[in-house]
């Protein structure tokens, strides 16, 4: 029972985290959610069968979201648009005007970003989405602060060179 | 565009967020696969495992009572050996009663041989006594219903039987006692059994027999003459249940 609720903590979370992650990647909403699930299960049973606490729970839910992306695209052509309908951006009951804009919005900067390599991406991802410090960051990737910043300098400088 | 806008057009897409209720149907699902397997393991635990205690139980108790068979007086298994035998009693037709009686006198007998020959001495008495006591009890009851038992018209293959346990009864007290054990005098039982025989030779001499026949009723009066009841006993069933004939040659001792 313990183990249960220690994993309910990280799974409310890190949840949205970790769906954004997915999605921004595969421009899906059912897939997002398929890999989603799938991240979290195989988070639910690796912290069943080893420890009650997984010592980095968001570097092992990064990394298993990223390799199971991974598996996705090379079983399926990397998707360049995304139809409006599949983003789930607001609530159901927001404003429709609002709706469209945003998504105009956020489908271009989504855009952008879903054409960086890799890193950029996951960095831009980390930092300004999930709200990770440049020191967690760090953690995440496996390099210090130093590079993390520098590395943050260089995604964003790509993503605006992107944007026009 | 600035690096703030970006920033600022990059903080919408914090919007991008899951259903609530994909959320909860999803955790709902991670969970319940591990509650199933509670489920299931407390269904288990509910009826299955209780259920398989019992039977487990039941089967070391099976095998207890399979052992205890095995088991001589003194032994921590011989009640239970004793309480076998008695619930099979329970099972028995009425006229069985003295072959069984006779077959449990027989085990008694047997018993002290083995207590005997793995001691190596005729002692100790005291785990003997309740053997011996055990035996005349079996041999007393096996008088009081064989005395019921008429001789034609109970089963004659049952009183054959009884007639082979009487037989085995006279050779296993004998090799007791030649271990030096006595196990007291079996004078009721032969009374019996002379008794029957008494009652079934008159029987026969009215009757119109076979040269064949005749041959047995001899040989039966012969054994009687000779106080050998168990063996013209013998005789008189093989005359009077001609479907007794394949055991014929056991009889005649050839």
């Amino acid at each position: 029972m313990n183990q249960k609720k220690a994993f309910s903590k990280i799974y409310d979370r890190y949840i949205d985290k970790i769906y954004r992650f997915i999605f921004l990647k595969v421009n899906s909403q059912p897939i997002a959610e398929d890999l989603c699930s799938e991240t979290f299960l195989r988070c639910w049973n690796v912290f069943k069968a080893k420890n009650p606490e997984i010592k980095n729970a968001p570097a092992f839910l990064y990394q298993t979201a990223k390799n199971l992306v991974i598996d996705y695209y090379r079983k399926k052509a990397r998707a360049g648009t995304i139809p409006l309908e599949n983003i789930q951006l607001i609530d159901q009951k927001a404003d429709l005007e609002k709706q469209i804009v945003f998504a105009s919005d956020v489908n271009q900067v989504k855009k952008g970003l879903a054409e960086l390599k890799d890193d950029y991406q996951n960095v831009i991802i980390w930092h300004y989405l999930d709200g990770f410090s440049i020191r967690e960051v760090g953690q995440l990737l496996g390099r210090t602060e130093g590079n993390v910043r520098v590395l943050l300098h260089r995604a964003l400088k790509e993503l605006k060179r992107k944007l026009g | 565009m600035t690096e703030k806008e970006l920033i600022a057009k990059l903080h919408q897409l914090k919007r991008i967020k899951p259903s609530q209720n994909w959320i909860i149907l999803a955790k709902n699902r991670i969970l319940e696969e591990e509650q199933e397997e509670h489920q299931v393991s407390g269904l288990f635990s509910l009826f299955l495992k209780p259920v398989l205690s019992g039977v487990f139980v039941f089967i070391m108790i099976i095998g207890i009572f399979a052992v205890s068979q095995d088991s001589l007086p003194g032994e921590l298994l011989y009640p239970l050996k004793k309480i076998t035998e008695r619930s099979r009693a329970l099972l028995l037709a009425r006229n069985d009663l003295p072959r069984y009686e006779l077959e449990k006198a027989n085990k008694r007998l047997k018993e002290i041989s083995r207590m005997v020959q793995e001691d190596g001495t005729a002692e100790p008495l005291k785990k003997l006594d309740p053997a011996i006591n055990e035996f005349k009890q079996n041999v007393s009851r096996a008088v009081k219903t064989l005395a019921k038992v008429q001789a034609t018209s109970s089963d004659p293959f049952l009183l054959k039987k009884i007639v082979e346990e009487t037989k085995k009864l006279e050779e296993n007290k004998q090799k007791v006692e030649q271990l030096g054990i006595a196990v007291g005098q079996t004078e009721e039982l032969n009374s019996v059994l002379a008794n029957i025989a008494a009652r079934e030779i008159e029987q026969l001499k009215t009757a119109v027999l076979s040269q064949e026949q005749m041959e047995l009723f001899g040989a039966a009066k012969q054994e009687y003459d000779n106080r050998d009841y168990g063996k013209a006993l013998e005789y008189i069933l093989l005359l009077s249940y001609p479907q007794l004939q394949n055991n014929k040659d056991d009889i005649m001792g050839k």
